[in-house]
């Protein structure tokens, strides 16, 4: 791979994202003072001050002028930032043409003054008072020229004080103060230009000036905007009653739970007990393997007393080929693996994604190198001639003794796919898969919660215009003779999607022509900006990927390494320590801040290595919690103090079912033959059935993590309840047959005690209690055959809310 | 974003009605009509892209490989002439509305029953989701009937608005003469009502494991109350008979026809009977590549004639049709020129949608193609402009927005507006 083409200006950092507060200049006082008198001499900024008011006072949201269809006939660009449409839209006449909407000679005619004071009628209604400090500050900007702004000035970030708020009950309300530094040093009071917003109103609300009113327990953050800045306040109120702190801390075993129980001891939030073995051993072994444990596996944990025993089974959980199995899924999750999306062969070549991805798992390749080997895959190894690498693609495809695609060294479906052909989509798909973060309103407007422009979309976007999928111009004439042999159709120079009918050819061990992912020459050489932390130049045989992906993995870049240990995270609890795990904006702060660095930089520091993530957060005695709550967490969502109930994702529900009613015989089989489970080879075969469906597996055509559904819905139940799929599963148990078998042989006979312990094992992965024995025993008397009261029993135990959530 | 504006906002309303904006006005109509809870919605979809020149659109002028084979026939609604294989369908033309000219550029399956069944453009950005879904949400109905049924397979999903708001799809067609089993409700094989009943008890006793906790979460507090629901959907007589055909009277089977439309729509009228909300039955074969005049002349034409002409009947007879918004369409038209197996191809510029019930303006058709049926005259209606009209019919106000899972609101149709003059 050619890593020697580039020239990373280096990194500027993301300053927006939070700087220490130091006073190096003097701060200008807040507009509402410098204009409350009638005479000023000061002409207010179009980019610092009139554009942040006209937000402010929400003349330019989405239910007003900021709508595309503007309002009342004046637009303005969505929340702001495109000071050209907006200095135009205010200095231009009125949409019927009869008055001007500013008048510089007579300033307080003007329609921008008379409406939102609403001395003339309008729509919006009052939104400033005749004299405030806003009509004197527009009234200045407009008599002292109405001047716009050629070049718009770099904002560095905002500080605000105070840092975070702690309040009690009595606690009165607080006045945050934001200040904007700007990359010349200069430094204004901008909080009466703000936009604020609070995360969670139960917990504190935040007025139009600042004004922090605490509303109940828990806690929270307030968001501060102002023109791309965004800033994030901590504000708490704790939980506890007495007052008495907390010294969970000081008990923390791992890292992890000391940034935990640090946070719960300063909530006053009780952590719950641990669980219970048998919960564990459920709970590790879904989350890890996506697979229930076995009857006997369950048993030999129950009677192991080594204090060692969850740690070892840990390690013996990760080495399983489910887990790899399992994460490919996630993996696939996170990178679109869309059969519906792929550019051919949409089944084949989503299977080999899937396989690709769940060969890199199993030799546990670092991360990065994972990541590395997609984002700079391309069709042809160095030195490949094209009938080389038509012979390699098709040898995929043979009949007899074909090649493995997951030996290939690189992935290139992740760009060929459908959705990567418009350099945009590009950019939001390849934003949201590798950095967490949702590109897609700066699109159109002004990001409202993170600092993106249109502009830094635009060139964002910019280095996704090289990467082609077709045919090469010097290949054309050898693609065509290929085809030609082979039957293919080829409408244009770009060659063809192989279809079934040519796929035959490679099937019989002929080479077919592939159509290639390769990176075209740029017209010239340019300049661009990688989401405003790095300036890359490109030359005309730059491979536009090489600059990014040095980027990312740059150790101070804000979001590859973050998104992925917060959405590993978000894979064992019940949400991200950001959430949703694919927002990463300054207006979505984590939870837990320090953890979630700590997590990251030690995750770099080992080499991306997954499994030691994954080690990590399973260790540790938050994620080990008992979902049973303490005296105080019972509404505590989001600090990790009690695990929270999920559901089974799609894919277990239907490998669980089957592996609950699989015989002894064939147990080992059913789980760890991967090439029918639906967690492992079945995994795109069956996506989009009805199964899946119900259960929200995702198709993966959105950019969103929330496309795994994990909600309970009435169909879900009707499913469990009377679905043929698991009555079939049901009426064909071939353990329910081994049963049969063994009564009517007369052989050994188990007693249906017996057999009713084993279902509990199965179903739930924990031997039943004594009232339970005897509830399901009473069933099965009232039934003509034991098996048949353990078909209701088994019905019953798969319909159970312990059943079908991990707890 | 608080607007301070409400009192002379009111004022407004009073005084300068008409310079409200049309979602305005919708949004303080549907608050009129929200109590009118009893609302439910019929989608028929004439799945593959019915010719629209050879059924709702004819060119009885245009030269014959263009017009076709068909005549078009007179109609109640005067001036209105449609395919001479309609003829019931004819006789009630006072009945519904014709919207011509529907036009947009998707002449895939795909993408274009994507875009028909939602009225969004589809993109890879966002789901949007199918009209059931939405009517699901905003009208859910009774416990012991599911909201949302499809007939067979669902045609598109609930998109941004969750899983929960999916259809229950039967699995099958009813077909007549042929026990019908809908998947998940029909308790199959030596499945009875009792020992289904005597699970569930035995499931009830042993579901303790959140006992004392069940407010706590979310998802336990949701299996509970979906389990419960399901139990009540698959035992309750009303869910169970709604999907029993076996009850109709013959006479009423031989109105819809022995067809499996005659019988998909008998079951869809039922649903609607019950208390369903949102029903769509899927009418497939309209993809007419070779063979078009003898498969819609001998086929589908006469079927469709009879089962929706029957439907509309059955929803007068039993005075549901003021509350029961019909929308019939295909994905896309068909090509203009008759090809050499005397099919017709994909065709998006023009389409033929219908629409009757709730507050339709019938006996009347809306928009028109040219002199070939190739391309709407003028700019013609988007899909979007028929979903806003299929909405707006239906009680739900097309610029309602929705706090969708990709991280904005969005609105439902928002490049859409009613079609003006096709509802009351």
């Amino acid at each position: 791979m050619n890593r020697t083409c580039m020239w990373l200006l280096g990194y500027l950092g993301v300053a927006l994202l939070g700087a220490p507060l130091g006073y190096a200049a003097e701060i200008q006082l807040p507009a509402n003072q410098r204009f409350a008198a009638e005479k000023t001499s000061e002409t207010p900024d179009f980019q610092r001050h009139v554009v942040p008011l006209l937000g402010r006072l929400g003349c330019n949201s989405r239910s007003c002028h900021g709508s595309f269809q503007g309002r009342g006939g004046l637009r303005l660009s969505l929340f702001g930032y495109d000071f050209k449409m907006d200095h135009s839209a205010l200095t231009s006449k009125s949409s019927n043409g009869n008055q001007n909407r500013i008048d510089r000679d007579k300033p307080d005619q003007s329609l921008i003054i008379q409406k939102p004071s609403f001395q003339i009628d309008h729509e919006g209604g009052e939104r400033f008072r005749v004299d405030s400090w806003e009509h004197h500050l527009f009234r200045r900007w407009i008599e002292s020229g109405a001047r716009g702004v050629d070049q718009p000035r770099e904002l560095s970030h905002l500080e605000i004080e105070p840092s975070e708020v702690v309040f009690d009950r009595r606690s009165a309300p607080v006045q945050l103060k934001v200040i904007a530094v700007w990359n010349n040093d200069d430094r204004e009071d901008v909080t009466p230009l703000c936009r604020f917003r609070t995360n969670n109103d139960a917990i504190v609300t935040v007025d139009d000036n600042g004004v922090l009113t605490s509303t109940g327990r828990g806690d929270t953050h307030v968001i501060a905007f102002y023109d791309n800045g965004v800033r994030a306040v901590p504000v708490m109120r704790p939980i506890s009653s007495d007052g008495t702190p907390q010294q969970q801390e000081k008990s923390a075993t791992t890292p992890i739970d000391r940034f935990i129980l640090a946070k719960l001891d300063k909530l006053g939030i009780t952590a719950s007990k641990l669980c219970t073995d048998a919960e564990f051993l459920r709970r590790a072994s879904i989350d890890i393997t996506g697979t229930l444990p076995t009857p006997q596996e369950v048993d030999d944990f129950l009677s192991d007393n080594s204090p060692e025993k969850r740690t070892r089974k840990i390690e013996e959980l990760l080495d399983r080929t489910a887990y790899a199995a399992w994460w490919a899924n996630k993996l696939c999750d996170f990178t679109g693996c869309n059969p519906s999306q792929q550019a051919e062969l949409g089944q084949e070549t989503s299977v080999q994604w899937y396989m690709w991805i769940y060969a890199r798992l199993q030799d546990n390749l670092p991360y990065d190198e994972l990541v590395g080997r997609i984002v700079l895959s391309t069709s042809r190894g160095e030195s490949q001639t094209y009938n080389d690498y038509a012979r390699q693609m098709s040898s995929y495809f043979r009949d007899e003794n074909p090649d493995d695609f997951s030996q290939r060294p690189t992935m290139p479906h992740y760009w060929t796919r459908r959705s990567m052909e418009e350099p945009e989509q590009a950019a939001q798909a390849f934003a949201h898969n590798f950095l967490g973060i949702r590109l897609q309103c700066a699109q159109c407007h002004k990001h409202p919660f993170a600092p993106w422009t249109q502009h830094d979309f635009q060139e964002f976007s910019r280095f996704f215009e090289s990467i082609e999928f077709g045919v090469r111009p010097e290949e054309r004439e050898t693609y065509q003779q290929m085809a030609r042999k082979v039957g293919l159709n080829v409408r244009g120079d770009n060659g063809s999607p192989i279809r079934n009918d040519v796929l035959r050819h490679a099937k019989e061990g002929r080479t077919i022509p592939w159509r290639e992912l390769y990176i075209s020459e740029r017209t010239e050489p340019e300049s661009l900006s990688l989401l405003r932390s790095g300036q890359v130049q490109l030359g005309p045989n730059n491979d536009p990927r090489e600059p990014i992906m040095e980027w990312m993995t740059a150790p101070d870049n804000p979001w590859f390494a973050r998104a992925f240990v917060n959405r590993v995270w978000a894979g064992y609890f019940h949400k991200g320590i950001i959430d949703p795990p694919d927002d990463l904006t300054p207006a979505n702060p984590p939870s837990h801040p320090k953890l979630l660095d700590w997590l990251t930089s030690e995750f770099i520091h080992h080499d991306y290595d997954m499994r030691w993530l994954h080690r990590e957060i399973v260790s540790s005695e938050a994620y080990q919690r008992s979902w049973n709550p303490s005296e105080n967490n019972h509404h505590d969502r989001h600090n990790f103090s009690r695990m929270i109930p999920r559901r089974l994702p799609a894919e277990v529900v239907y490998d669980s079912i089957k592996q609950t009613l699989a015989s002894d015989e064939n147990l080992d089989e059913v789980r760890n033959d991967l090439t029918r489970r639906a967690i492992g080879h079945l995994s795109m075969r069956l996506a989009g059935t009805y199964a899946m469906q119900v259960f929200g597996k995702p198709d993966r055509a959105v950019n969103c993590d929330c496309e795994r559904d994990n909600q309970p819905t009435l169909l879900q139940s009707v499913f469990l309840q009377n679905d043929p799929l698991v009555e079939q599963r049901l009426d064909n148990s071939d353990w329910l047959v081994e049963i049969a078998e063994r009564e009517s042989s007369n052989s050994t006979p188990v007693s249906t005690q017996e057999l009713v312990r084993q279902a509990w094992m199965r179903a739930l992965n924990r031997p039943p209690t004594n009232a339970e024995t005897k509830r399901a025993l009473k069933h099965i008397q009232t039934t003509g055959a034991v098996t048949e009261g353990l078909r209701d029993l088994l019905w019953a135990l798969i319909n159970t809310k312990e059943f079908v959530l991990i707890h | 974003m608080s607007m301070n504006h409400s009192r002379r906002h009111a004022l407004k309303i009073g005084a300068l009605g008409s310079s409200l904006c049309l979602s305005q006005f919708l949004r303080a109509n549907a608050i009129q009509k929200q109590p009118d809870s009893e609302r439910s919605a019929i989608l028929v979809f004439l799945g593959g892209g019915p010719s629209h020149q050879d059924t709702f659109d004819l060119k009885p002028q245009a030269p014959a490989e263009y017009r076709g084979q068909f005549r078009p026939i007179q109609t109640a609604a005067s001036g209105i002439q449609i395919c001479e294989h309609l003829p019931k369908l004819a006789q009630r033309a006072d009945q519904y509305a014709l919207i011509r000219g529907i036009s947009h550029s998707l002449a895939d399956h795909g993408l274009g029953t994507r875009y028909l069944m939602t009225g969004n453009l589809p993109t890879p950005v966002v789901n949007y989701p199918m009209y059931g879904s939405v009517v699901s949400r905003e009208f859910p109905s009774a416990e012991d009937v599911p909201s949302f049924v499809s007939i067979d397979r669902p045609v598109e999903g609930p998109g941004y608005l969750g899983a929960e708001y999916g259809p229950l799809s039967t699995g099958e067609k009813p077909r007549y003469g042929q026990p019908f089993r809908v998947r998940g409700i029909t308790l199959d094989g030596t499945m009875t009502i009792d020992k289904y009943q005597s699970r569930t008890q035995l499931l009830q006793d042993l579901d303790s494991a959140f006992a004392g906790y069940e407010e706590l979460d979310d998802s336990v507090r949701g299996f509970d109350r979906f389990s419960d629901q399901a139990y009540q959907i698959i035992s309750s007589p009303r869910a169970r008979n709604a999907f029993d055909l076996t009850l109709e009277a013959d006479r009423e089977v031989d109105r819809f026809g022995r067809h499996e439309f005659g019988q998909s729509m008998l079951l869809t009228t039922r649903l609607v009977e019950a208390g369903v909300r949102f029903v769509t039955v899927l009418l497939e074969g309209w993809d007419t590549h070779r063979d078009n005049f003898n498969t819609l002349g001998r086929d589908l034409l006469p079927n469709l004639d009879q089962s929706l002409s029957a439907l509309f009947d059955r929803l007068r007879e039993k005075g549901l049709i003021e509350s029961t918004s019909v929308l019939v369409t295909g994905e896309f038209g068909r090509t203009p020129k008759v090809n050499k197996n005397s099919g017709r191809d994909h065709w998006a510029r023009a389409m033929c949608s219908l629409m009757a019930g709730g507050d339709v303006e019938p006996g009347q058709v809306i928009g028109g193609t040219d002199n070939k049926a190739a391309g709407p005259i003028g700019d013609g209606f988007s899909p979007d402009d028929l979903a806003a009209s299929f909405f707006a019919n239906i009680g739900i106000d097309p610029q309602k927005e929705y706090e969708a899972n990709v991280g904005r609101p969005i609105t439902l149709i928002r490049n859409g507006s009613p079609i003006t003059g096709l509802l009351r």
